[in-house]
């Protein structure tokens, strides 16, 4: 059994339990805070981008084109490190509130080309159908097209997520302690890279094995509704 | 700030040219890697190809920084000579590894959006199971992988950034030294490299829609 013990002390990782599970548990949180973010921020984007007034959809276009075109960790660094003190909050953004603003306008760029196909997949009739009952705009989406527009693409915005879980390992760059900083501080501490990569590359494979397990459960559940 | 500007821009452009000279040699090899990869999948070889699914599945459900990682640190930890590798070569086979998991999921759509009868064809006029692929199949599948191979480049071109973790002088590196030459500028220094980013894949992304509504789009799965 010596072989295992030197390929993968998991005598070791049994001491640095506290840390997976502490990492864990920030990656988790952080994903699930950028998540609301991106899909506010998507929802947002799609029905400006589907809009009537040219100015809404060039802002929604220069979004877009923006974070696609640069990466996450550039966007990170500029939100975290050259954005001033924000008015509102009275100072700088801390690296949890960096990171994870970062992460959600990211992940929503690419939510929001998602949402847009889903909105667009609604039949016209539907909105006919809204209207002649007297539907207003906001009505119209509200209860008619984001609804069934968003059910469409529920499996891609779980592929979406499944990436945005995996992003937000980057936040590490800028020190804010999550899943692979738990592996940064084993490596740190006793110089062990096999204990600490695989340890986290395992609990990034559970993950992964959840969101896959949960996407197809969605898809069998809307297979009848929407094939 | 002009003064910031014109001090740091030639080493900014120095690290475009590390982050162009690592993407394109990516692009290469990782290409090369997923054609293969997505070839036998697409084949249904037996044995190869669920055990590259799982290599797939792997690599898809792990972040690209656990994948440096991997082979910067692990590699040379396992004793053997020719895995002691430098920060160039660790960061290139990295992303070519990262790479071909995404062509190999694009060939192997291609290759299956062919449709059957173009096959059932080629076969009932004798031809092997290779003539048929090198002759009827891979031919109309190669033109669908054009478009999405865009979409590819950009996020190489992207990954790269995250090269600079293990010391790479290439864009993201280059702005942070910048950055720590003159920390009151990071506004600035930041969004140039931003920018530079921009101005490599923009057209990339642009010239990927051209050629989608060109020639068409395959339904990869992600």
């Amino acid at each position: 059994m010596d072989w295992i013990l030197d390929f993968y002390n998991y005598r070791v990782v049994a001491q640095f339990i506290p840390e997976f599970q502490r990492g864990l548990l920030s990656t988790a949180g952080i994903s699930a805070v950028s998540l609301v973010i991106a899909l506010v921020v998507g929802t947002l984007s799609a029905i400006m981008s589907l809009s009537a007034r040219p100015w809404l959809r060039n802002i929604s276009g220069a979004y877009i084109a923006s974070i696609r075109s640069t990466p996450l960790l550039i966007q990170i660094y500029v939100i975290y490190f050259a954005l001033p003190a924000l008015p509102i909050l009275g100072r700088r953004l801390d690296e949890w509130e960096g990171g994870i603003l970062a992460l959600g306008l990211n992940a929503g760029a690419f939510m929001s080309e998602i949402i847009r196909a889903g909105i667009e997949s609604v039949e016209r009739g539907q909105i006919e159908g809204a209207k002649s009952v007297g539907m207003n705009y906001v009505q119209r989406m509200r209860y008619i097209v984001l609804p069934q527009g968003i059910a469409r693409v529920l499996p891609p915005l779980l592929g979406q997520t499944a990436v945005l879980i995996k992003d937000s390992s980057l936040v590490s760059f800028i020190g804010v302690y999550e899943l692979f900083g738990a592996g940064l501080t084993l490596l740190n501490e006793r110089l062990m890279p096999n204990e600490a990569f695989l340890t986290v590359a395992g609990c990034y494979l559970l993950i992964y094995y959840g969101m896959f397990l949960l996407s197809n459960r969605v898809q069998r559940k809307l297979g009848g509704a929407y094939a | 700030m002009l003064e910031v500007f014109k001090s740091t821009l030639p080493f900014l452009v120095h690290g475009l040219w590390i982050t162009f000279q690592i993407s394109l040699i990516t692009i290469i090899s990782g290409s090369f890697l997923g054609f293969v990869v997505g070839l036998v999948r697409a084949e249904r070889i037996p044995v190869l190809s669920p055990v590259l699914g799982g290599y797939i599945h792997v690599l898809r459900g792990t972040p690209f920084l656990v994948h440096l990682y991997f082979v910067y640190f692990m590699l040379p930890a396992t004793g053997v000579s020719w895995l002691q590798l430098e920060a160039f070569p660790a960061a290139v086979i990295a992303l070519s590894l990262y790479t071909s998991t995404y062509v190999a999921e694009i060939v192997r759509a291609a290759i299956e959006a062919v449709a059957p009868g173009q096959s059932e064809a080629a076969r009932s006029v004798g031809m092997t199971a290779v003539q048929n692929l090198w002759h009827i199949v891979l031919p109309q599948a190669v033109k669908l992988m054009i478009p999405p191979m865009g979409g590819i480049y950009v996020i190489i071109i992207k990954g790269t950034s995250i090269v600079s973790v293990i010391g790479i002088s290439e864009l993201v590196r280059a702005g942070e030294h910048a950055a720590q030459r003159h920390p009151s500028e990071l506004m600035l220094i930041y969004g140039m490299v931003a920018l530079m980013y921009f101005v490599y894949c923009y057209p990339v992304l642009r010239l990927a829609k051209w050629a989608e509504n060109k020639i068409g789009r395959i339904q990869t799965e992600h």
